[in-house]
C-alpha cells in the first residue's frame, strides 16, 4: 500500500508528516514549519526582502557603483544636487553619494555581523554558564553582565572606543563588549527554565559532562530566542556604529561609512540636504529591514505560539 | 478692545517665545537688536581670561582691542606704519637700545583717573612678573622680573622709557609693542583689587597684580569698557562715556557666542544679530543674494600648512617634501573648500606683512610628483599617517589632499582627534604629516620667521621649539639668517632678507603651506562702519553706526 502511495505523496506532505521517518525529515519539516509562519507574516517578509537586496548590493558593489567611493572631483563636481549623472547628488569633496551609500553598505554589514558574531556567543556562553551553573558563578557572572548593563550602551561605546583609538575595528570591539549582556540575561533565564528539566536530569544520569551539557542540550534551547534577540538588535547596532561614525570614532575618511557621511553632511543641511539626507534614509531603511526581520522571526520561532 | 486683543497677543506671543528660548537652553533670540546696540554672533569659547597680561586667545585680543589703548598701533593704511596711540611721539636712540615714548596730553582712564607714564611702566611689569603665555612678547628684549622695573621705567609722568637688550629692527619693537598684550591697565584701578599670593619657588611676588579682577573686569582708557563676560554665554561691553579721544557711536556691544555656521546664518538671517563672524563656505554662498546682508572681509595673519616630519626617513628626501607640493590641489581647495575665507597662499609671510613675498609656483602635478618619487627611490609609493584637527576647513582639505596623494601612490591614513591630541602629538614629534595652522603671534615678521624658518636646537629637549623644531628640520643657514634680519635697521633691506627667507622655504622646506586665512562676516545691511582689520586686535566698533 505505501509503495503505491508514496510517489503521490506531495513534498510538503513528506515535510509535514506527522510521522517523519528519520530525524533528519523531523528538523527539516520543523524548519519547513518556521518558514511558512514566517511568510504569512507580511511585514517579516518585507524585513527580509530589504536585507537580501542590501546583502545583493553589498556583493555586486563593484558592479553597481557608477564611480569610485573615495576619489571625488573636488573642482566640478561639488554638492551637486541629485541629477541623471549623479543619482543622490554628490558631497562637499565631490564624490558620489549613491556610489558611496554603495560600498558603504558592506562597512554596515561587517560591521553588523562582525558584532553578532562576537557578541551573541560571548553572551550565550556567559548567561548558559550562569544558569546551569547556579550559585556563586551565577551571582558573580550576572552582577558583571549588570554592571555592563548599568551604562547607557552609546556612552559605554563611546569611551571604549575613546580609549582603544578610533577606526572601524575598534568600534565593531566595542559595540560587541557593549551588546553581550542583554544576550547573557535571555540566555540564562531560558537555561533556568530548562536545567532542572527531565531531559536534562537523563543526560546527567548517563554521565555527561557539565560541558557537554551546556554545549549540546542548553544551548539549542536558547538559539531560537537569541536569534530573534540578535536580529531585533541589529537596528540598533547600525544606530549604534552610526552614532561612532557621526561623532569621528568610527570609520575615518575616506571610508563611506554611512554615519560618517551624516556628520559631513550636517554642515550643508540647509542648502544641501541630500548629503546628509541620502545615507540618513538608507541607514533608516535597514534598520527599518532588521527590525521587522526581527519581529517575523520572533513571531515564528517562539515555541509558545508553536503549533507542534 | 483691538487693542487689548494685540497686547493679549502679543503677551502670549512673547511667553511662548520665552518658553521656547527656555527650552531650547540656547540664548534668548532678540526680535531686533535695539538701535544703539551691535549684536555680534561670534564663537567666543576660546575666552578664558580678560586680563591683557594673561590672554592669548583671538576672540580676548579682539574685545581687548576696544577696551584698552597700547602706546602705538600700526596705520591701518599702511601696516608698516606706526602711528601713536597714547604716545604723541617717540624718539630711538642712535645705538637703537633705547625708546622713549612721549604721551599724549589729557589721557583719562574709564575710572577718570589720568594715564600717566607710571601707569605704562606698571602694566609692562606687571605682564613680565605675571609671565604668563603672551609674556614672551616683551620678554623677548631682554626683560625679566628682576630688570623690568629698570628696563621699562616713567621718566616723568609723561614721558616713558623702554630699554632693550639688543639693537632689534625698530620696527620689531613696535610691531611687539602694539600687539594687546602691551596694553595700558590703570595701575590705581587694579591696585584697590590685588589679591595677596604665597610666593614660591616659581612665583616669587606676594600679590597677583591684580589678575584674578581682571579676569573679569577691565580698567582701561578705550573707547569701551567691559560690563560682563559670560563664558561661552556673552561678553558685553559699554560705551566709555569719558573716553579721551573721539567717543564710540554706539552705546553697546554684545558679542553673542553662537558656534555653528548655520545658527548664525539664521540668526542673521531674520535680524536677531546684526553681525554674523563664523561663516563657513556654504553659508556665505547663501547669503550672497540676501539684500539684507553684506559681507565684509579682511585677510588675516594665519596662514594654513601640512608639515612632514623629518624624523621619518621617507619624508625627509628632499624630492619627497618637493612632491607633497605637488599633491595638493591648491585650486580646487581654493575655490571650494575654503571659497571666501581664505585665499591660497604658498608662502609664510602672511599678505600684508613687512617683506610679504606673493608667490604660489606650486600647482597639482601629479605626474610630476610621481617623477620625483621615483627619483627618490620611491617607484611604489608609501603609507603615512596624518593627524587632523576634527574641523572644518581642515578636515575636508585633508581628505582632498588625501585622494590627490592616493593617485601619486601615497597612501595617507588620516588620525582624526581634537586640538589638544593633535597637538600634544604634534609637539612630541611624533607624527608623521601634520595639518595645521599657524597665527602669528605679533604683527612683524619675525613671528613667522622664527616659527618656520629657525631651529636652534634640533635635539629631542631643545628650547625653542618653533614648527622648524617640531617637525625635526635643522636649518643652521636659515637660523642665522632669521636672527639677523631680526637685527636689521633698514626696513628695506629687512623685507629683502625675509623675501630671501620665504624663497628658501618655499623650495626646500618640509613645509606645505596652503592658504591664508580671510576673515568674512555677514553684516546686516542697517550697519555703517564694519570693517575687519588685518589681525584679530584690530577690529574696532567704535566708529560702527546704525540705522
Amino acid at each position: 500500500m505505501s509503495a503505491v502511495e508514496q510517489p503521490t505523496m506531495s513534498r510538503r506532505g513528506w515535510l509535514l508528516s506527522e510521522r517523519p521517518a528519520s530525524r533528519w525529515q523531523a528538523s527539516l519539516g520543523r524548519a519547513y514549519a518556521t518558514w511558512r509562519r514566517f511568510l504569512a507574516n507580511r511585514l517579516g517578509v518585507f524585513g527580509l526582502f530589504i536585507i537580501i537586496v542590501l546583502l545583493s548590493i553589498a556583493a555586486f558593489a563593484d558592479q553597481l557603483a557608477t564611480y569610485s567611493p573615495v576619489a571625488g572631483d573636488l573642482k566640478n563636481a561639488r554638492l551637486l544636487p541629485p541629477s541623471a549623472q549623479h543619482w543622490l547628488g554628490t558631497d562637499d569633496l565631490g564624490r558620489d553619494i549613491y556610489s558611496r551609500i554603495i560600498y558603504g553598505s558592506r562597512l554596515t554589514l561587517v560591521v553588523v555581523m562582525l558584532v553578532a558574531v562576537i557578541a551573541a556567543p560571548v553572551g550565550l556562553l556567559v548567561g548558559t554558564v550562569a544558569g546551569y551553573a547556579g550559585g556563586w558563578t551565577d551571582s558573580v557572572l550576572m552582577r558583571v553582565t549588570d554592571i555592563f548593563l548599568a551604562f547607557p550602551k552609546l556612552i559605554l561605546a563611546l569611551s571604549f572606543v575613546a580609549a582603544l583609538g578610533p577606526g572601524i575595528e575598534n568600534a565593531v570591539l566595542a559595540i560587541a563588549i557593549t551588546a553581550w549582556p542583554p544576550y547573557a540575561r535571555i540566555a540564562r533565564a531560558e537555561t533556568l527554565t530548562v536545567r532542572s528539566s527531565d531531559y536534562i536530569k537523563v543526560v546527567q544520569q548517563m554521565g555527561a559532562s557539565p560541558f557537554r551539557i551546556v554545549l549540546r542540550h542548553i544551548m539549542p534551547m536558547c538559539n531560537s530566542s537569541l536569534i530573534v534577540r540578535v536580529t531585533l538588535d541589529m537596528a540598533g547596532i547600525i544606530l549604534t556604529a552610526a552614532g561612532l561614525g557621526f561623532v569621528g570614532l568610527g570609520a575615518q575618511p575616506p571610508l563611506p561609512e554611512w554615519g560618517a557621511m551624516i556628520a559631513s553632511g550636517r554642515r550643508f543641511i540647509l542648502d544641501q540636504w541630500w548629503v546628509a539626507a541620502m545615507p540618513g534614509m538608507a541607514i533608516l531603511i535597514v534598520s527599518l529591514g532588521f527590525n521587522l526581520l526581527g519581529e517575523g522571526l520572533r513571531d515564528a520561532l517562539d515555541p509558545r505560539s508553536s503549533d507542534q | 478692545m483691538m487693542m487689548e486683543n494685540i497686547a493679549f497677543r502679543s503677551r502670549r506671543w512673547l511667553a511662548g517665545t520665552a518658553l521656547s528660548a527656555m527650552l531650547m537652553a540656547a540664548a534668548p533670540a532678540f526680535a531686533v537688536t535695539p538701535a544703539d546696540t551691535l549684536v555680534e554672533g561670534f564663537a567666543i569659547d576660546d575666552i578664558i581670561t580678560m586680563d591683557p597680561g594673561e590672554a592669548f586667545e583671538l576672540s580676548a585680543a579682539e574685545v581687548s582691542a576696544n577696551i584698552y589703548d597700547l602706546l602705538v598701533r600700526s596705520d591701518l593704511a599702511d601696516t608698516s606704519k606706526f602711528k601713536g596711540d597714547l604716545a604723541e611721539s617717540w624718539t630711538i636712540s642712535d645705538d637703537r637700545l633705547t625708546y622713549t615714548f612721549k604721551l599724549k596730553p589729557d589721557l583719562k582712564f574709564a575710572s577718570g583717573n589720568p594715564v600717566t607714564a607710571e601707569d605704562v611702566a606698571w602694566s609692562f611689569e606687571r605682564l613680565v612678573k605675571l609671565d604668563k603665555s603672551p609674556a614672551f612678547i616683551l620678554g623677548q628684549f631682554g626683560l625679566n622680573g628682576d630688570n623690568v622695573a629698570e628696563k621699562a621705567k616713567a621718566a616723568a609722568p609723561d614721558t616713558f622709557v623702554f630699554t632693550v637688550d639688543k639693537p632689534y629692527a625698530p620696527s620689531f619693537v613696535l610691531n611687539c609693542l602694539s600687539s594687546t598684550v602691551a596694553a595700558v591697565v590703570d595701575k590705581q584701578v587694579v591696585l584697590e583689587h590685588i589679591k595677596p599670593v604665597t610666593p614660591s619657588v616659581d612665583y616669587k611676588y606676594d600679590n597677583d597684580f591684580g589678575n584674578d579682577w581682571l579676569k573679569t573686569h577691565t580698567a582701561g582708557s578705550g573707547p569701551f569698557k567691559l560690563r560682563e563676560w559670560r563664558a561661552n554665554e556673552a561678553v558685553v561691553i559699554d560705551r566709555n562715556d569719558s573716553y579721551w579721544g573721539e567717543k564710540a557711536k554706539l552705546a553697546r556691544v554684545v558679542y553673542r557666542h553662537m558656534k555653528e555656521s548655520s545658527a548664525q546664518r539664521l540668526a542673521l538671517e531674520v535680524g536677531d544679530i546684526d553681525v554674523a563672524r563664523n561663516l563657513e563656505p556654504n553659508d556665505l554662498d547663501a547669503m550672497a543674494e540676501n539684500v539684507n546682508i553684506t559681507i565684509a572681509s579682511a585677510p588675516k595673519g594665519t596662514v594654513y600648512y601640512i608639515s612632514l616630519n623629518q624624523k621619518n626617513p621617507n619624508l625627509a628626501k628632499p624630492e619627497v617634501r618637493q612632491a607633497f607640493k605637488y599633491l595638493i590641489d591648491y585650486d580646487a581647495i581654493g575655490s571650494t573648500l575654503i571659497k571666501g575665507i581664505g585665499e591660497i597662499h604658498q608662502t609664510f609671510l602672511p599678505k600684508g606683512v613687512l617683506g610679504e613675498l606673493d608667490e604660489n609656483p606650486f600647482k597639482l602635478d601629479v605626474a610630476k610628483a610621481k617623477g620625483l618619487l621615483e627619483k627618490a627611490g620611491l617607484k611604489d609609493g608609501l603609507s603615512v599617517t596624518m593627524d587632523v584637527r576634527n574641523s572644518q576647513p581642515v578636515t575636508g582639505i585633508a581628505e582632498s589632499i588625501q585622494q590627490t596623494a592616493g593617485e601619486a601612490g601615497i597612501k595617507i591614513e588620516i588620525i582624526p582627534g581634537d586640538d589638544k591630541q593633535t597637538l600634544t602629538k604634534y609637539r612630541a614629534r611624533n607624527h608623521d604629516i601634520y595639518i595645521g595652522q599657524w597665527g602669528q603671534d605679533y604683527f612683524d615678521p619675525n613671528s613667522n620667521s622664527q616659527t618656520f624658518a629657525s631651529n636652534p636646537d634640533n635635539s629631542d629637549d631643545g628650547r625653542v621649539q618653533t614648527l622648524a623644531w617640531r617637525n625635526a628640520w635643522d636649518l643652521p643657514d636659515l637660523t642665522k639668517e632669521t636672527e639677523a634680519a631680526l637685527l636689521e635697521k633698514d626696513s628695506a633691506k629687512r623685507s629683502e632678507m625675509y623675501r630671501h627667507l620665504q624663497k628658501e622655504v618655499l623650495d626646500n622646506s618640509p613645509f606645505a603651506l596652503i592658504y591664508q586665512q580671510i576673515e568674512v562676516a555677514g553684516v546686516r545691511s542697517n550697519v555703517n562702519g564694519f570693517k575687519l582689520g588685518p589681525s584679530f586686535d584690530t577690529n574696532f566698533v567704535g566708529n560702527i553706526t546704525k540705522e
